[in-house]
């Protein structure tokens, strides 16, 4: 049986202890939220208020100071500038074979930049991330200052260094540079089949900055170099802030009505059956379930 | 540019410009030049991603019905002009302006805007 003395010492002592573990934790997150604080002040001080939702304003067409189509003037080498007409004519008959999104797959880089739905900023020292509930696309920008990696799993929206750039010293940074390269296909610059060559040697660079007279609209300029076009290729796209977004998941894969199959898209009606999308539309092949039959 | 019409130029503007609304593909397979009425009743709403549909049955003047396939907004635009998933249901009766495929098979585009019940009370008011 233990001394009662004994028991109030070690009562006194376990009681100490956890009062001192408490005064130590709370210094401790006291710190914590401390250091937070400062890096949150820390960030805000240095870099420009680019976080948050972004809105495309209006037009979809890859160069919004243009009409879309032939009026584009993209400077496309003459093999792209035939298979860019192409395009066009299979768009005005009903298709758009030409289109990897109508199969669910991402618009990848540069083309997840129009922002069909809302984009998002997330900025970090080390890394910025735009994210696109369109199609799931999630850009990670690394400004951690790391060289480029010997190899690189290509992928839609590629692969993108970037740097903070205080132009005019003022100690806060003005603009976002990113370079993306290792982007793998089919892409497409926008819905009207605007072509990017297929091999797939795109490299992107952007200038990401807000706008001097209005904090509330963000400039992304975008300069595309691939072997489809005769020269770098820059469009300036715009955004708005939308300072109380909504949020809905778009998962394209959950009731997509179409499908490609051979070189035709086609309708999948509410009943399971195929609709023609254009006039005249072959019927698909259906040799395989003849044989079968037979 | 000789090659290809205005009226093409022009399709392919408003396909392009339409993006904020038909988000993962074109306006290609809907003939926004010819846009027909419909009236009829609502079988089913699809407030699906990545695009909404309504399945509408439409009585043919010889007693028939058909079955309209009709394409949407992505929910996300709809529920930023205060569309949810019940804003319609079964048995709605709706008079709408649609874009009909171009195949000439019972499908097409429609439009919050370009929508209303038979009665002509709004669909949504704000």
């Amino acid at each position: 049986m233990l001394d009662r003395s004994l028991v109030g010492a070690i009562t006194l002592v376990g009681a100490t202890t956890f009062a001192a573990a408490l005064v130590l934790s709370s210094v401790a997150v006291r710190a914590f939220d401390d250091a937070k604080h400062i890096d949150d002040a820390k960030r805000d001080a240095e870099y420009p208020d680019i976080g948050g939702t972004w809105v495309r304003p209006g037009a979809a067409q890859w160069d919004p100071s243009k009409p879309a189509g032939l009026r584009q003037q993209a400077p496309l080498t003459p093999e792209y500038q035939a298979v860019f007409e192409s395009n066009l004519a299979i768009t005005a008959s009903g298709g758009q074979e030409y289109n990897p999104q109508v199969n669910c797959l991402p618009a990848g880089m540069p083309r997840v930049m129009i922002a069909y739905d809302p984009l998002e900023f997330i900025v970090t020292p080390d890394v910025t991330y735009i994210r696109s509930d369109h199609l799931a696309q999630f850009r990670r920008i690394y400004t951690d200052g790391r060289p480029w990696p010997e190899r690189i799993a290509p992928s839609f929206v590629g692969y993108s260094i970037g740097r903070w750039v205080d132009a005019d010293r003022d100690g806060r940074y003005g603009a976002l540079e990113v370079e993306t390269r290792s982007l793998k296909g089919p892409r497409a610059l926008d819905a009207s089949g605007l072509p990017l060559h297929a091999d797939n040697q795109t490299v992107v660079k952007e200038r990401i900055y807000l706008d001097q007279a209005n904090r509330n609209l963000l400039h992304d300029q975008i300069t595309t170099i691939d072997h489809a076009y005769t020269r770098p290729w820059t469009v300036t796209r715009s955004y708005n802030r939308d300072p109380n977004p909504v949020w809905v998941e778009n998962n394209c894969g959950a009731d997509n009505h179409y499908v490609s199959i051979g070189k035709e898209t086609y309708f999948i009606s509410a009943d399971g059956t195929l609709m023609p999308t254009k006039k005249n539309q072959p019927v698909p092949g259906l040799k395989n379930f003849d044989r079968l039959q037979q | 540019m000789g090659r290809l019409s205005t009226a093409l130029l022009a399709g392919v503007a408003l396909m392009v410009t339409g993006g904020a609304v038909f988000a993962h593909h074109s306006f290609a397979m809907f003939d926004t030049d010819h846009p027909m009425e419909l009236q009829g009743t609502v079988t089913e709403f699809k407030f699906t991603s990545p695009h909404t549909f309504i399945l509408l049955e439409v009585k043919g003047t010889d007693g028939s019905s058909t079955t309209w396939n009709l394409e949407g907004a992505s929910p996300s635009a709809l529920v930023r002009e205060g569309w949810a998933s019940k804003t319609l249901k079964a048995g709605d009766e709706l008079k709408m302006t649609i874009d009909p495929l171009r195949s000439g098979a019972p499908g097409g585009s429609w439009s919050e805007k370009k929508t209303n019940f038979t009665s002509g009370q709004p669909i949504v008011t704000h």
